[in-house]
């Protein structure tokens, strides 16, 4: 039916146009046949041509745009002067193309197309009769020819896109053309494109192709230079194939971790780092398939078959690998860093990757890192929120190792800085540490099972939650919030465990009154009870009499109020001595601190305590002797009475003798009266006080930790225990010394003269007798008496004299030369103590150099 | 509805004929017609334009050589 309405309407047509051609047409000759009706086998010699015309050629030669076509016209009317015209053309096409629906023509495009080649056409044959011309190009060909009909009118020779036309058909000219240049590539290359192309596809999946194989010499994929190909085609296979090198690399990464796994070498972030580049793999696999799909569509060389389906071409290809190419070569670059890094190390180094401006380099590395991160992050998480430590390939960058639990807190763990992220900073990475140690110390030091309920609430207020998960990379805010909430509130819990459970302030103090003799009565008790028992050789002492002595000084003073437990800790500690050793040298206190304490009161900070105590200790004893020597010194009616019986002379001499030693007595008190003052107030409760400042506003157990350290640093270097001072420190022991035998001389002095006094009562009461029984008698023989007497006294106190001048030089050149010394100190409280010693300048001006 | 695809082809018609007149092909309104509907059904203008060409000339020159050949 459809075949025979146009039949039909081509007979019409044909009708038309030959009638059409009898009508008078100036270029031609007044035809002078004038029958009106055509001959029937005319007729069907026309209608067999028409039919052949239409038959032949089933598809346009340009693309079929309707506006473009209208435009197209437009331009060209308005090139040959015709404006108006063609504003008259564009308002009768809009009109045109805005008919749709029932009875309007479908195919616009075709209608406009006809007009403008038939109007063409009547302009060239108006122009030139005996053209011979192809259509394709209309617009260009249209000024050339007419120009060159102009030239030549009787040229035979056209133009038709530049292939010579070599038969005189006009109809199959384009067609002989392309097949032509068919021909010519068939003989360029021996393979065609799609063998070629199925082959990159190949290589690029890292299988070697029929053509395109692996070349070790060259590394890379390469076509075999025996197949004869065009260079151009050569060079673009070779392009294509560089994804297949990167393929390649990343594949072999991936199988050789695949394979290391189970020797513990790979570890979990690089596991996750293959998963993901597995992933990427995966993605690009699809790529892959869809393109071998496409591949089987043969390539059409000429455009006629242009309708067979999506083809792919090298070309083609090196556009689809556009893409594809950019994320491999990434991924083979993260492949050669992370051949020798792992763990947080591999973490870091692939950060340092990610920072890049290209959005698509940068989106592809976030995905990419949010999975080989998330070990780690976990690993953080983990640590931060329950203290565990989770690392069996050593990835973390907090190393643990197995400690007593007295230094858990200070050698348990520590920071690895090799394994450091570089998106995590130094000091986040100390708070993430300190927070999962404080959780550990709690557990294991102080027992204490309250942490946990602060880790919640941390995970809560940082709206993640205890559960695995919920962090990623690039959520390094999020993370530092979270390791901010675990840390304050852990902190918080372990310094409350530490102050209130463990009553660290009133320990603190304990040690001060005790070990540091604060407790003054205390240790005036202790040094009455115990010195006695001190003074005997070292190694006749027994330490449980010494103990029930402590005991006894503690129940009589104010001590006793103090805490059970703290009085516990509390005892007496002989340290090693060898022979000679008297009991002053060996003795000491101790204080147990038990764990948790003990993280703060190490061995080395008892140690220290233990020497500073044996200073103080000393000092005490000094001054202790001090005052029991004013004790027998004191003015009494024994030695202020004067003695009748001696001579003047003997008089005068122990006079001369009290004073001189009430004088260095005087010296030595002042000495040490304000070096006690200095020690006791100017060191120990200054520090004190600002220790117990630090304490209160301590944020977590490194913080106290420091104060503390602080406070007993600053102890022993005021105390001139520090090595500074140590010359200085000489000079006091050998004072000390002095002192004590001066002590000693005193006693002597005093028993001497009282001894004297004894004797001359004695010898009064004697001669009273005698009085009494010879009254008569003069005193011969108590003159006797008397004479021995004053020669003893005065043998006795020359002596003393003597050594109490002795004592007195040495004394007043050591304390010169100490005071003189005290100056060039580091430390500027001591020049508080210079100034209470050398109030009045006494002892500079007696320098002579001053 | 009839009516409508009526006076839609003919106001197509008569726009296609108006453009054939500006520019200049020479075309009546009868072949424009006919030239429309085959070109709807599918045929290749250029073919169509070929035979709007050649199919005069071809009668002048078939009218010749049949001449030829009857004399």
């Amino acid at each position: 039916m459809e075949d025979q309405k146009v039949i039909d309407l081509v007979k019409e047509l044909v009708n038309r146009l030959l009638s059409q051609s009898q009508t008078p047409n100036p270029n031609q000759p007044i035809s002078t046949n004038p029958n009106s009706s055509i001959d029937s086998t005319q007729f069907n010699h026309a209608l067999r041509y028409a039919i052949r015309i239409l038959s032949s050629r089933m598809t346009p030669s340009i693309a079929s745009d309707e506006a473009a076509m209208a435009e197209s016209i437009k331009r060209q009317l308005v090139t040959q002067g015709k404006s108006s015209e063609a504003l008259t053309f564009a308002d009768l096409y809009s009109k045109f193309a805005s008919k749709t629906g029932p009875g309007s023509i479908n195919n616009k495009w075709a209608v406009l197309y006809l007009l403008r080649v038939v109007s063409e056409d009547r302009k060239l044959a108006n122009k030139q009769p005996n053209s011979t011309v192809s259509r394709g190009l209309p617009a260009i060909f249209d000024s050339q020819l007419s120009d060159n009909s102009r030239v030549s009118n009787d040229k035979e020779v056209g133009w038709s896109g530049g292939v010579l036309m070599v038969s005189k058909d006009p109809d199959n000219m384009r067609d002989i053309a392309f097949r032509e240049f068919a021909n010519l590539l068939k003989e360029e290359s021996e393979v065609s494109e799609e063998v070629l192309v199925r082959d990159v596809l190949y290589a690029c999946q890292g299988i070697d192709g029929t053509y395109v194989k692996f070349d070790e010499i060259i590394d890379g994929y390469a076509l075999y230079d025996s197949i004869k190909v065009p260079r151009a085609t050569r060079i673009m296979v070779q392009k294509l194939c560089e994804l297949g090198w990167l393929f390649r690399k990343v594949k072999g990464y991936i199988s050789e971790s695949m394979d290391r796994f189970p020797a513990k070498d790979v570890g979990t972030v690089g596991q996750a780092f293959c998963a993901a580049l597995q992933d990427e793999l995966t993605e690009y696999y699809k790529l892959l398939a869809v393109l071998e799909a496409q591949a089987m569509n043969p390539i059409p060389l000429v455009p006629e078959t242009v309708t067979s389906g999506n083809y792919l071409s090298l070309r083609r290809l090196s556009v689809w690998f556009a893409e594809p190419v950019v994320k491999m070569r990434l991924m083979a670059v993260l492949v050669d860093i992370c051949k020798v890094l792992r763990g947080g190390a591999m973490a870091g180094a692939i950060h340092m990757h990610a920072q890049h401006g290209d959005p698509l380099v940068h989106d592809f590395m976030k995905r990419l890192l949010r999975r080989v991160c998330s070990p780690l992050f976990e690993m953080v998480r983990s640590w931060v929120l329950e203290g565990e430590l989770e690392d069996v390939f050593s990835e973390f960058f907090v190393v643990g190792q197995p400690v007593k639990a007295e230094s858990l807190w200070r050698e348990g763990y520590r920071l690895h800085p090799g394994m450091l992220p570089s998106f995590i900073s130094p000091s986040l990475a100390q708070r993430i540490l300190r927070t999962g140690k404080s959780i550990n110390f709690l557990r294991v030091c102080c027992e204490d099972r309250g942490w946990a309920d602060a880790a919640t609430e941390a995970a809560a207020a940082a709206g993640t939650t205890t559960g695995r998960g919920g962090l990623g990379y690039g959520e390094t805010d999020a993370l530092e919030l979270l390791v901010d909430e675990a840390a304050k509130r852990i902190d918080k819990h372990l310094l409350d465990v530490i102050y209130n459970r463990y009553k660290f302030k009133d320990h603190c103090l304990a040690i001060k009154q005790y070990l540091l003799l604060g407790q003054g009565d205390f240790v005036q008790y202790l040094m009455d009870i115990v010195g006695p028992e001190l003074s005997e050789p070292a190694n006749t002492i027994s330490t449980f009499k010494l103990a029930g002595l402590l005991e006894t000084a503690i129940r009589s003073s104010n001590a006793q109020y103090d805490d059970r437990d703290i009085l516990d800790r509390l005892r007496v500690k002989m340290m090693p001595h060898n022979t000679g050793d008297r009991g002053w040298d060996v003795f000491s206190l101790e204080y147990d601190a038990r764990v948790p304490l003990d993280t703060v009161f190490t061995e080395s900070v008892m140690s220290r305590y233990l020497r500073i105590f044996n200073f103080l200790w000393k000092l005490r004893r000094v001054e202790h002797a001090l005052i029991s020597a004013w004790k027998t010194m004191k003015p009494n009616c024994i030695t202020s009475r004067s003695f009748i019986k001696l001579q003047q002379a003997v008089k005068v001499k122990l006079l001369s003798t009290l004073r001189q030693c009430q004088v260095l007595w005087d010296e030595m008190n002042h000495f040490v009266s304000n070096l006690q003052y200095y020690i006791m107030f100017e060191v120990l409760e200054v520090s004190w006080s600002t220790l117990s400042n630090e304490m209160e506003a301590a944020k977590d157990l490194d913080d106290l930790l420091a104060a503390h350290e602080k406070y007993l640093h600053s102890i022993v270097e005021k105390s001139l225990l520090g090595e500074r001072s140590q010359g200085l420190y000489d000079t006091l022991f050998v004072l000390f010394d002095l002192i004590l035998r001066f002590r000693s001389l005193a006693d002597r002095l005093y028993e001497g003269i009282y001894e004297v006094q004894a004797r001359s009562t004695d010898d009064k009461k004697k001669l009273s007798r005698q009085l009494s029984s010879r009254s008569t008698e003069p005193g011969s023989w108590v003159s006797e008496g008397r004479k021995a007497l004053t020669q003893h006294a005065t043998k006795f106190l020359s002596s003393m004299s003597q050594e109490l001048d002795d004592i007195g030089k040495k004394y007043s050149s050591l304390l010169t030369g100490f005071i003189s010394e005290l100056p060039v100190q580091q430390h500027i409280d001591l020049k508080f103590l210079l100034f209470r010693l050398d109030f009045t300048e006494f002892y500079s001006q007696s320098r002579p150099n001053t | 509805m009839d009516s409508e695809a009526a006076r839609n082809s003919k106001e197509s018609l008569d726009l296609a004929f108006e453009m054939s007149n500006i520019l200049d092909t020479g075309l009546d309104r009868h072949t424009i017609s006919i030239l429309i509907a085959l070109s709807d059904l599918g045929f290749n203008p250029e073919a169509l334009a070929a035979l709007v060409k050649e199919l005069p000339t071809f009668y002048s020159s078939s009218s010749s050589s049949s001449t030829v050949s009857s004399s």
